[in-house]
């Protein structure tokens, strides 16, 4: 069977999976990317949320096969950034993490909204991690930490 | 185990569209949700799929103007965040856009795709419906055009041929003045509707000269109906208020939701019929 | 507030490592040949299963049913009853109840032969709800009457209250399921490890878990092992849940002796595991001619599902709570939890409380509209005091700081103003709830049942090692219990060693529920450690342990349920304020004020986010969180249907807290967890009222409901 190749966090790798096989078991059986986790598998939660392209994205509804090419970065290849080490103190000194389950998910929507906008309102931060579910926190000390992150890491987006 | 073709242009999908029925794949949003199966395992689909996300000829949006304002030819496998991202889009679409799912979605699920899942509660489609669009096809014998109320035949049904692709969708220009985008979801976002309508019209010194009404989520498919509507037009506010009753009435036969997981059928007839009335009534003046 | 440094907010031992994707979760562990489980589930609410037909099944691939519990085992799954069985042999009494597991290397071969596999009914009628029940449709579940619990209370003289009764006030309020939706389903894992039977389990009970199995193999408590995985959230699902997947996974582990990983995919976990408990209460006010209230009668009804679990105790707690903040000179009160076909209803934060408390708020309400006297006023009026009695006749230990919870709140909300300038009806809302939350165990259950104790220790390299049961679920007991203890030895936090729950060797605590962690098992280790600091001075490593000893002036007797059922309380106003929309009765919050007396903040950012997260989870019970059952099946069984509130559908919430120290918590800190759900639902319920100006009696107040309400409202409120 063919290769699919694509950048995860920087290296150019291949997966010789079957092109229909979700992105989320190739990242973590085979990369063991397992900072992506699966809440619901619909697409629903934003557990499994990887940059795609820079963008935000759902690996449990996404075949390998579409994405042939693209860059790809997990919560692992993010965190090992100085970007991540913004987001991850910012969420600290809030106090955002509870199960942490929803985190990894929530640290890839904040770098894809900090690289959008650097300096996002309360309403920008909202709605960029509006399709990242969290059931411990009620979501302002993760609002908070996205803010802090912000300052923090200001000058690296 | 389900065979997987990324095509290398339009052409080649359409010929393996044509020699295998491959079932389409853009966002796979709705498509890889349906079938979605267990982790480690693949999804449920017994045909053969075509990917066309990535399809160059379809990633377009293009602009070309007549005169009375710009006209969009938006590919298939664009993205909604591609849409947002675009000057030209329409408010309409727009509002429809910023409140469909949630930014990971929507920086892969496509306009196309929404109309060709031909649920009768997509958000997009239903102000595709308001703004006349119009769906463009390719098949083995070339491209036709039809109108969006046309090329949806019934829940979950098309006019789409098993060779054909959906290569664009057309919008003719905006004119309208008013615009009025009304989602009533499961929650505030990330919702799949309830009930949603998108309305426009075109008011000229003072007379309504188009108008265009489109009802998701409260029939088998988005209702929309063209002689209601002209009954309305060319009408000033005053004597259009006179005719809400009525108008009310005609809608209220095509209206017949249904109970399901996400609300009553009582509800939703009672709040679209609520809805155009405040469209009449107040947005409208 | 005076703050005790204790309370100052220290940065969270594990935040690192789950932002940055470190941290492991059962999922993301792959054991040498490990093999996954699905269950094979009933698919009747209720029928005699006549025959599993299971295909001849390839290498290495395992059917697993009750016959494979071994001999001296017994089919079942061991919580405070015995009555869920393992694997539905005979008879299923619930649609999804597991009959067997499919065990085996590849996950699409366990599908296919899971689409195989048949299973013959007879089918039976079931009971799906609560009036089905107990008019005993198609014969009892449950003994001859359905009812898995039944409570008679009597305070005070109700009899002579009714009877010189001016006026009697009645209402009836219902509240739906709720589903956890922990964001890690489901998860376990079953190995041998140095040949001990293992489980590693995503879990708030490790020693609920090895109690069970032990239990249905007929093994001694020490013959199992479970360890706990980080486990990401869990609100009382995986109390006892994880119980009921551990039993099976535990005969398939020993049957196949390879590790088996046993993850619930989403949609499964919605449809078959445990929910808050439905209720419907009733209550009757009998008022004198000046509108004081004589008495209160109560009728509590819980759905409990079809088998007991933990609704005894949810059912007492409800009852107990059943009252809310008030002192009510006499009351009866009835409850009784129901056996229906469907899901058992477990624990889910708050434990019978909310349903409670929602329904006396509403009713308190109520009477003082229809008195035509002010909703606030009239609540504060009957506020209980210190030594107050409580409906079980004991006493309220501790000073009740409510008004001054409710000066705050008005104060951050500009409460008086609002509630005056909002027009009943108007479209804007705004309204208080008053609520109350025993901490603990419900009566002696802390010295008889759960009898905690924890270790700790100094190491030979002089470090401080703290062993509990109780295990970091989100809530932050990682920093906390760290917390305590370096108070007590002066060290900083960091230099404090928590082990990770292992039966083998950590002491039972008991188990993380019940608001307990901090209030109860806290305590034990605040008094730990001052017995290690008082042998500081001492060569070596030094161990000590300390068990629990309930506070000296609490009395109760288990069998009349009279005395004491909480040694302490935690205490809060909510307030919440809506706009509504007049055309779709949409209703969105605009506003979240809240006060809490939790004794003392051990941390105020952790307290914080309990505050934060509990009223957004109170508030999605009482708004969106619609699980309607059709048939003893749920209806919305995936996340796009059950929907969770999400970032934009709830603002930030202004909360503070008012310091009242307890004496027999750390530090002065009683039970937080479960208090900050409560005021959401009345609130929110009561705010809506403002706004329509609707009488709403039931929760999840949809659009739906409200339209429903305003069609066959024939008398509004306020007319
Ligand atoms: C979490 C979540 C939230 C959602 N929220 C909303 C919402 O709020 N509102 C809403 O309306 N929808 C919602 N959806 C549904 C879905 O995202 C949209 O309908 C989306 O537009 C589908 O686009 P897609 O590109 O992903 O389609 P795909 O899944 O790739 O395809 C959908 C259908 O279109 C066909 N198709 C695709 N491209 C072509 C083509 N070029 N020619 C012919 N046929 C084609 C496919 O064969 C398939 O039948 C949601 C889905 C999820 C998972
Ligand atoms: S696991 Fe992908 S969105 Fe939930
Ligand atoms: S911290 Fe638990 S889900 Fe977000």
């Amino acid at each position: 069977m063919r290769e699919i190749r694509f950048t995860l966090n920087g290296r150019e790798v291949s997966t010789s999976a079957h092109p229909m096989a979700r992105l989320i078991d190739v990242l973590r059986d085979e990369f063991r990317m397992t900072g992506v986790k699966e809440g619901c598998g619909e697409g629903e939660c934003g557990a499994c949320s990887i940059l795609k392209d820079g963008r935000i994205v759902n690996s449990c509804i996404l075949a390998v096969g579409m994405i042939e090419g693209a860059v790809l970065e997990t919560p692992e290849g993010i965190a090992a950034t100085d970007r991540g080490r913004a987001i991850n103190a910012g969420y600290a000194e809030a106090g955002a993490v509870q199960c942490g389950f929803c985190m990894t998910g929530m640290a890839v929507a904040t770098e894809a909204l900090l690289r959008q906008n650097p300096a996002p309102d309360e309403h920008q931060i909202r709605t960029a991690i509006s399709g990242n579910l969290c059931r411990c926190t009620g979501y302002a000390m993760i609002v908070d930490g996205i803010k802090r992150a912000a300052i923090k890491g200001s000058g690296l987006w | 185990m389900v065979t997987f073709h990324r095509p290398v242009d339009l052409a080649e999908a359409l010929q393996v569209r044509a020699e295998t029925g491959a079932i389409p794949l853009a966002g796979g949003t709705d498509l890889l949700v349906r079938h979605r199966n267990w982790a480690g395992t693949l999804p449920r689909i017994d045909k053969p799929v075509v990917y066309v996300g990535h399809l160059q000829e379809l990633r377009r949006i293009d602009i070309s103007g007549n005169g009375s304002g710009p006209q969009m030819t938006i590919g298939a496998s664009v993205t909604y965040s591609e849409l947002l991202d675009h000057p030209t889009t329409p408010q309409l679409l727009r509002d429809s856009i910023i409140e469909l799912a949630a930014p990971g979605l929507r920086n892969v699920a496509t306009l196309a795709g929404n109309i060709c899942n031909a649920s009768p509660a997509a958000d997009a489609a239903c102000a595709l419906y308001a703004l006349d669009a119009e769906v463009e096809l390719a098949g083995p014998s070339g491209r036709r055009r039809l109108p969006i109320a046309e090329f949806i035949t019934g829940p979950g049904r098309t006019a789409l041929n098993n060779d054909e692709l959906v290569t664009a969708i057309h919008l003719p220009p905006d004119n309208s003045t008013v615009k009025f985008y009304k989602k009533v979801g499961t929650r505030r976002a990330n919702a799949l509707s309830k009930l949603s309508l998108c309305a426009c019209a075109r008011i000229v010194d003072r007379t309504v000269t188009e108008i265009g009404i489109a009802v998701g989520a409260v029939a088998p498919t988005i209702v929309r109906d063209r002689d209601i509507e002209h009954h309305l037009q060319n009408t000033a506010p005053e004597q259009l208020a006179l005719r809400i009753p009525q108008t009310l009435q005609q809608y209220a036969e095509l209206i017949r939701p249904i109970d399901d997981q996400r609300s009553t059928a009582e509800y939703r007839k009672h709040t679209a019929l609520a809805l155009i009335e405040q469209f009449l009534t107040h947005e409208l003046r | 507030m005076n703050k005790s440094p204790i309370s100052t907010a220290v940065q969270r031992v594990d935040s690192h490592g789950k932002t940055s994707g470190e941290t492991r979760y059962l999922a993301d562990y792959y054991y040498p040949d490990m093999l996954y489980a699905r269950c094979v589930r009933s698919t009747r609410s209720r029928a005699r299963i006549l025959a599993v037909r299971v295909p001849e099944l390839p290498e290495g691939y395992y059917y697993v049913d009750h016959r494979d519990i071994p001999e001296g085992g017994e089919n079942c799954v061991a919580m405070i009853n015995r009555d869920w069985r393992a694997f539905a042999a005979d008879l299923t009494s619930f649609y999804g109840e597991t009959i067997g597991m499919l065990v085996g290397p590849d996950r699409s071969r366990i599908l296919q032969i899971m689409d195989s596999i048949e299973v013959e009914y007879e089918d039976l009628e079931p009971a799906v709800n609560i009036d089905e029940a107990l008019a005993l449709k198609g014969g009892p579940i449950h003994g001859s009457d359905n009812l898995f619990a039944e409570i008679n209370l009597t305070k005070g003289d109700p009899d002579a209250a009714f009877a010189r009764a001016a006026r009697v006030v009645e209402g009836t309020f219902e509240s739906g399921a709720q589903e956890h939706v922990y964001l890690e389903p489901q998860a376990l894992c079953g190995t041998f490890e140095d040949g001990k039977l293992t489980i590693h389990a995503s879990t708030q009970c490790p020693f609920y878990i090895r109690h069970s199995v032990a239990e249905a193999l007929g093994w001694a408590a020490e013959d199992v092992r479970v360890r706990q995985t980080v486990t990401g959230g869990g609100f009382g699902g995986k109390e006892h849940y994880p119980d009921v997947l551990a039993v099976p996974l535990a005969v398939a582990t020993l049957k196949i002796g390879k590790p088996i990983q046993l993850v619930l995919p989403r949609e499964e976990d919605l449809e078959v595991t445990s929910k808050r408990h439905p209720s419907r209460i009733t209550l009757r006010t009998a008022l004198d001619s000046d509108g004081r209230i004589l008495g209160m009668q109560l009728d509590t009804i819980i759905d409990a599902g079809a088998y007991e679990s933990s609704s005894r105790v949810v059912l007492q707690r409800a009852v107990f709570t059943g009252i809310g903040v008030y002192d009510i000179p006499s009351v009866r009160a009835h409850g009784r939890a129901v056996a229906t076909n469907t899901v058992p209803a477990d624990a889910f934060r708050g434990f019978g409380a909310p349903q409670g408390l929602f329904a006396i708020e509403m009713h308190m309400s109520q009477i003082a509209q229809e008195l035509g006297v002010d909703e606030d006023e009239f609540r504060r009026r009957y506020f209980v005091r210190r030594n107050s009695a409580t409906i079980t006749n004991g006493h309220v230990p501790e000073d009740v700081k409510l008004n001054e919870l409710l000066e705050r709140v008005k104060q951050l909300s500009d409460y008086d103003r609002k509630r005056r300038s909002y027009a009943r009806g108007g479209g804007r809302g705004i309204a208080l709830a008053f609520v109350q939350h025993g901490s603990g165990f419900t009566g002696s259950g802390e010295r008889d049942i759960i009898k905690a104790r924890v270790r700790l220790r100094r190491t030979e390299d002089d470090v401080i090692e703290v062993c509990a049961s109780n295990v970091e679920i989100g809530q932050g007991v990682d920093t906390t219990f760290r917390k305590i203890v370096a108070d007590v030895m002066e060290i900083p936090y960091t230099e404090v060693q928590l082990l990770n729950t292992n039966t083998d060797l950590t002491p039972d605590s008991g188990p993380t529920c019940a608001s307990r962690s901090v209030g109860v098992v806290g305590y034990l280790l605040q008094e730990g450690a001052r017995k290690l600091k008082a042998r500081a001075n001492e060569p070596g490593p030094i161990e000590v342990e300390q068990e629990y000893r309930q506070p000296p002036e609490i009395r109760w007797d288990a069998e009349t349920l009279q005395g004491d059922a909480y040694p302490s309380f935690g205490w809060g106003v909510t307030c919440i304020e809506v706009q509504t929309d007049p055309v779709t009765l949409e209703a969105g919050v605009t506003g979240i004020w809240a006060a809490f007396d939790i004794g003392r903040a051990i941390d105020e950012l952790v307290i914080q986010g309990q505050i934060d997260g509990g009223i957004v989870q109170g508030l999605g019970y009482a708004q969106i969180e619609k699980l309607e059952s059709s048939n003893g099946r749920f209806q919305q069984i995936t996340m796009a249907d059950y929907v969770i509130p999400t970032s934009l559908d709830y603002p930030a919430i202004n909360s503070c807290l008012v310091d009242n120290p307890y004496p027999y918590g750390p530090s002065g800190a009683k039970g937080a967890g479960e208090v900050v759900f409560d005021g959401a639902a009345p609130a929110f319920t009561l705010a809506l009222q403002h706004a329509f100006d609707l009488p709403l009696r039931r929760i999840p107040v949809t659009p739906e409901y409200i339209l429903e309400v305003k069609k066959h409202a024939r008398n509004p409120v306020h007319a």
